[in-house]
């Protein structure tokens, strides 16, 4: 019994339900007759069992799994177990909650900032000044781009465990066929609105949409990445800035002329067979309706397992701010360690070894770490050094341009907030408002602007009421204020 | 008291015990620690702190607390009425003296136990705009009047209504408890009404209704409890028709924002537990207001 | 007429149900055909190492590999090959390029041969002629064993994770019992008592307490959610089934409210005449209204068990390892992170997953519907 850590005037409350608790026990040992699991720190082999949750199930677990065997090969201490969990974020926030989190959890890059703040992730730099290095140091390997996805508000909370960058996907049999050079993708935003045009076409007796060149929802993931793109800031740090930058309006204004320019009834119609399906045998993309997307380096991996041998080809984002022909967008699935894990030092030489590699590989065998991983599951390495091996045989067969985008100075990822996943739904509703026609855009974004400073506002004093920030950031503002 | 009534109030007690503890620790306590969380600035991993009416004031000022309420009052409005008729009409074919009755049960009543996440991507495939089953049934027909057939869960006006219709799928429960009321209803009471030459209409409002008054009530009651708290299939449904993006806005355009998935969207995407209390507590109030109001119009019929 | 009437009605009712079976025997890339087929195919072609199954997109269901050769005149010709041909292939003069399973349907070029293109050059690949594909009308009930097989993990390769982590159809399955097998017992005895005790007794206080009882049936899941989650905390109850299936043992409104209903109807003089002969309340209850409310304890019995088989939102709420997850929540792992589903094994599962409740109701309809009628109408 843990009586001991109570104080004195919880007991009575304490004793009945444990008592209860107990009770059930007995009851359901006696019924069901197996004892309820718990890991324990070191197992009866003697090794530190470090529980892993991580949200993929297909190939990418796999991956994942080659790199854990690995791990658990190359030393003789600590033994990662792999648990495919879906939902995986609010999972970990209930267990963590729960007090029985897993010691790694794999998440997804917008969660960082709010699960930092929310107390659910310990920081990591304790952990690599303790091997010897600044955090600095550390991040020194990835591409900068990578290097801030792992870090917030000046802590670093994430490894890397795939990274994912987004570019520019065409389709070169529609290109042929449309009189279009297949090798060469559009330049400019104008170049992608004139070859969306040319390849668009219509039933000639009914007039309903057969195939479109270019349709901004397609695959609808990440509309924010339009603003961006365009030069837009939506968050400066300090404030919400979705209405101020007018650059916002623009990429908005841009979303709103595909709906002018194809009738919203149209596209709705054609779009509901494969919207929603991005990554299977209906996609837009893959069953030739769609001529042009933007999607991620995983692509390639579905195009193989649904469409094998469809001509495509990757380029970089047109150039939406002149002069920036290399914007990409650049996301990351992360390995974290959850506040309350109970083998934290031993996470953190898991996901150490995750995020590194061997500089001299050259066979297949040679490869290790986050190079192992990528190359299973196709995708470009995080970090700056590619192996000799990984860069020559690696079986995307655009992989060189992922890598340049992976380094490009302006490389775009998700807006370091707490509240993002909030702004994120506002945006899509923006998004939504100006492809449907609801709303003008100039509209949707002064709606949003209102609603996302007063939300921004109102976490900024939970924090403060919490005593995690505050201070500094309020003192900060009052003083701008004042100006 | 009496040592009798005494004793009484013991035995009562004592056989009302096991739910004297479920009552304080599974719904007594939870309520009054919702409350109290309802008024605090309360995430699960930090500790709570008091602040007062302002969830509730903010709730007063949030549109998207509107919206999610004024999208589930339509729903209920529509899917409750809609409902109940459906599962009395089935049940009231399924009362006619018919041989595979039995049959008949099951078939109406095996939807209503299918998961819900296999029923919603079933539903989800029959409303497709474009291949869905649905619109290759009745794009013809409304073809002769120069119409189109919606693009359901993809368009803002229509996403509810195909939400409605795919709930009647799920009427079987409520036809199963009509059923059984039908059948209660004493056969001499229809007899005296076909022998005073009453119509078939006459005879179901003067003689089923009132029989069944109480199943209705019961059903409606229910019906509206569990519309007004409506989550899994809008929750799967509303992400998988509109690119699967992992919001749960309730898109499209947030016609499928529901008061549920808001909250739930509210306390466990967003983890601010005391706002989402606030607005449990205003549904609470919501479902106690419209049950108060069903009671009365019932009044009449039942008992 | 009323047939006519039944039966467009039962029509509509089992269409989509049917599209669950049917789906559920196709494969994958004939689920999601556009516009949807309702007959589950095979196709054949003649490959040069015989018939062999392939899909539309020509990738073989067999343990094998695609082949492409890479010089020659048959530059770019696939074949599908079991791994024996396979074997006697690669002995061959012409320079192939294996493409290697890693997963049914699943392929990836690998650097095992030499390749003559240059790195960057997107395979090639030649289509079969529609005129030499065979189509035959054929069930996939294999689809069963894989999805069944597949609910940890969403592969059915049984290489893909290492196997201690792999949690069996069973186990899910085992769980889905013990919550409902547990919660029913605790349902019937645990409302039936309490019901009881708000029928048959009349003590001071009983119809206030029994209007509060009443009360918290409109109180809306959401309310108690996150307090709910502190006491079973508390309880050092997450993370195993306990949540799920403990608090049956403690009444439930609705059950009390049901049972209540049907003990009133019991006339009173069977009691009064028990009392007369010295009976305690526990000897009446136990041996006189119990055994005349078989109906009610079915229905509530019945009503609980599909409950807890479908409950998807408390076991979403309470657990968080796989090993301990019932039925419905192992279904969920079919819908993958992306947007891609693997329908056929979807369907294939939730078929599997309604079948013992369509048993039960089966079997229980008669009492079941007794059991209602007899409480609905009395209140």
């Amino acid at each position: 019994m843990h009586l001991g850590r109570r104080e004195p005037s919880n007991m009575k409350r304490a004793i009945p339900a444990r008592w209860l608790a107990h009770a059930c026990r007995v009851l359901a040992l006696g019924v069901i007759g197996v004892a309820p699991a718990l890991a324990d720190v070191v197992g009866k082999d003697g090794k530190i069992h470090v529980t892993y949750w991580e949200k993929w199930v297909s190939f990418e677990g796999i991956a994942m799994q080659a790199t854990i065997d690995a791990f658990n090969a190359s030393q003789d201490k600590i033994v990662v177990d792999y648990y495919p969990t879906s939902q995986v974020d609010r999972k970990v926030l209930v267990a963590t909650a729960g007090g029985d989190p897993p010691d790694v959890a794999g998440l997804w890059v917008q969660n960082i900032a709010t699960f930092a703040d929310a107390n659910a992730l310990m920081p990591l730099d304790d952990f690599i000044r303790e091997d010897g290095m600044t955090s600095e140091e550390w991040l020194a390997r990835y591409y900068p781009a990578f290097a801030h996805i792992c870090t917030y508000r000046g802590q670093v909370f994430a490894g890397i465990s795939t990274p994912a960058v987004i570019a520019l996907h065409w389709n070169k049999t529609l290109f042929r066929e449309a009189g279009l050079d297949p090798e060469k993708p559009p330049r400019t935003v104008a170049e992608l609105n004139e070859f969306a045009r040319k390849l668009t076409k219509r039933d000639p007796k009914t007039g309903r949409l057969v195939q479109m060149g270019f349709l901004p929802q397609e695959p609808g993931w990440w509309p924010w990445i339009f603003a961006r793109w365009f030069g837009g800031e939506l968050f400066d740090g300090e404030r919400v800035t979705i209405g101020t930058d007018p650059r916002n309006l623009e990429a908005l204004r841009w979303v709103a002329s595909y709906t002018h320019e194809y009738g919203r009834d149209d596209v709705r119609t054609f779009a509901s067979g494969f919207s929603g399906h991005a990554l299977n045998a209906q996609s837009g993309f893959m069953n030739g309706k769609v001529a042009m997307v933007f999607q991620g380096v995983w692509f390639d991996n579905y195009i193989r397992q649904y469409k094998p041998g469809l001509d495509y080809g990757v380029g970089p984002w047109p150039e939406a701010v002149p002069g920036v022909s290399d914007f990409a967008m650049t996301e990351a699935d992360v390995l974290v360690i959850p506040r309350g894990a109970k083998n934290p030092r031993a996470a953190w030489e898991f996901i150490k070894f995750a995020n590194s590699h061997n500089p001299q590989a050259r066979t297949r065998e040679e490869l290790s770490g986050i190079e192992l991983t990528c190359f299973l599951q196709a995708k470009s390495s995080p970090l700056r050094a590619w192996s000799p091996f990984f860069g020559k045989n690696h079986p995307h067969p655009y992989i060189g341009i992922f890598r340049e985008l992976s380094a490009s100075p302006h490389a775009v990822s998700v807006p370091q907030m707490g509240i993002w996943q909030e702004y994120n739904r506002e945006f899509m509703l923006v998004f939504e408002q100006t492809r449907l026609a609801l709303a003008k855009p100039e509209e949707a974004i002064a709606y949003c602007q209102k609603r996302m400073s007063a939300s921004w506002a109102r976490y900024q004093k939970s924090l403060i009421r919490h005593g995690q920030v505050a201070a500094s950031t309020d003192a900060r503002e009052k003083t701008e204020d004042a100006r | 008291m009496t040592p009798a009534e005494k004793k009484n109030v013991f035995t009562g007690l004592a056989f009302t015990s096991l739910w004297i503890v479920g009552l304080c620790v599974f719904t007594a306590y939870p309520v009054i620690a919702s409350l109290y969380y309802s008024f605090c600035d309360y995430s699960i991993l930090k500790s709570a702190v008091w602040i007062g009416g302002e969830n509730y004031r903010e709730l007063v000022t949030d549109d998207l607390f509107w919206k999610s309420l004024g999208n589930t009052l339509l729903y209920a409005a529509l899917s409750v009425p809609l409902g109940t008729a459906v599962a009395l009409a089935l049940a009231m074919l399924l009362n006619c003296d018919v041989r595979g009755r039995s049959f008949f049960r099951v078939v109406f009543y095996l939807p209503s136990i299918v998961p819900v996440v296999a029923s919603s991507m079933l539903w989800l495939w029959i409303f497709n705009g474009e291949y869905g089953l649905l619109n290759g049934l009745i794009s013809p027909v409304l073809g002769w009047f120069g119409l189109t057939p919606p693009a359901w869960f993809t368009d803002p006006t229509w996403a509810k209504p195909a939400l409605v219709l795919m709930s009647l799928w799920g009427v079987g429960n409520a036809m199963v408890i009509y059923l059984a009321g039908l059948q209660n209803v004493p056969k001499e009471l229809y007899e005296a009404a076909a022998i005073d030459g009453a119509s078939a209409w006459r005879r179901f409002w003067h003689v089923t209704l009132p029989g069944i008054a109480p199943v209705v009530y019961f059903n409606v009651v229910m019906g509206l409890i569990g519309s007004l708290q409506i989550f899994a299939q809008a929750y799967i449904i509303s992400d998988a028709a509109n690119g699967g993006t992992g919001t749960h806005d309730g898109a499209p355009a947030r016609s499928l924002l529901f008061y549920t998935m808001h909250l739930f969207t509210t306390a466990f995407h967003d983890l601010r537990m005391g706002y989402a209390s606030a607005m449990a507590y205003v549904l609470f109030i919501v479902i106690a207001a419209l049950t108060w109001l069903a009671t009365r119009l019932s009044r009449r019929h039942v008992e | 007429m009323i047939y006519g009437l039944l039966g467009g009605a039962a029509c509509v009712f089992l269409v989509p149900f049917a599209w669950l079976v049917i789906t559920s025997l196709k494969p994958i890339e004939q689920s999601m055909t556009l516009p949807p087929s309702w007959i589950p195919r095979a196709y054949y072609a003649d490959l040069g190492a015989g018939k062999t199954e392939v899909t539309l997109d020509y990738r073989t269901r067999q343990s094998g590999a695609v082949v492409e050769r890479v010089a020659g005149e048959n530059a770019g010709a696939m074949l599908f090959l079991a791994d024996d041909q396979l074997a006697q292939l690669t002995d061959a003069d012409e320079p192939l390029r294996v493409l290697q399973r890693v997963e049914p349907g699943w392929w990836r070029a690998t650097e095992k041969l030499p390749r003559d293109a240059p790195a960057g050059t997107p395979p090639r690949w030649r289509f079969v002629p529609d005129s030499d594909v065979e189509s035959r009308v054929k069930f996939r009930w294999e689809n069963y064993p894989d999805a069944l097989g597949s609910l940890d993990g969403g592969s059915s390769d049984p290489a893909s994770l290492t196997s201690k982590h792999r949690v069996s159809f069973w186990r899910f399955t085992a769980n889905s019992l013990i919550v409902c097998v547990l919660g029913v017992i605790g349902t019937v005895f645990s409302n039936a008592i309490v019901a009881y005790g708000f029928a048959r007794i009349r003590w001071r206080g009983r119809d206030a307490f029994f209007a509060v009882t009443l009360a918290t049936m409109m109180v809306p899941f959401p309310v108690l959610m996150v307090p709910l989650y502190g006491v079973f905390r508390e309880l050092n109850m997450i993370g195993t089934l306990m949540p799920l299936w403990v608090p049956a043992f403690f009444g439930s409104a609705f059950n009390i409210f049901l049972m209540r209903q049907f003990f009133r109807a019991i006339p009173e003089e069977l009691s009064e005449a028990a009392r007369i002969d010295g009976c305690s309340e526990w000897t009446i209850f136990w041996r006189i209204i119990l055994p005349l409310s078989k109906p009610v304890l079915a229905t509530a019995g019945v009503l609980h068990f599909l409950h807890a088989w479908n409950d998807f939102l408390g076991p979403l709420l309470y657990l968080t390892r796989k090993e301990t997850f019932p039925l419905s929540l192992a279904l969920q792992s079919f819908q993958a992170q992306n947007g891609g589903v693997q329908w056929h094994h979807l369907m294939a599962a939730s078929t599997v997953t309604i079948i013992p409740v369509v048993v039960l109701f089966f079997f229980a309809q008669k009492t079941f519907v007794q059991g209602i009628a007899t409480t609905g109408s009395k209140s």
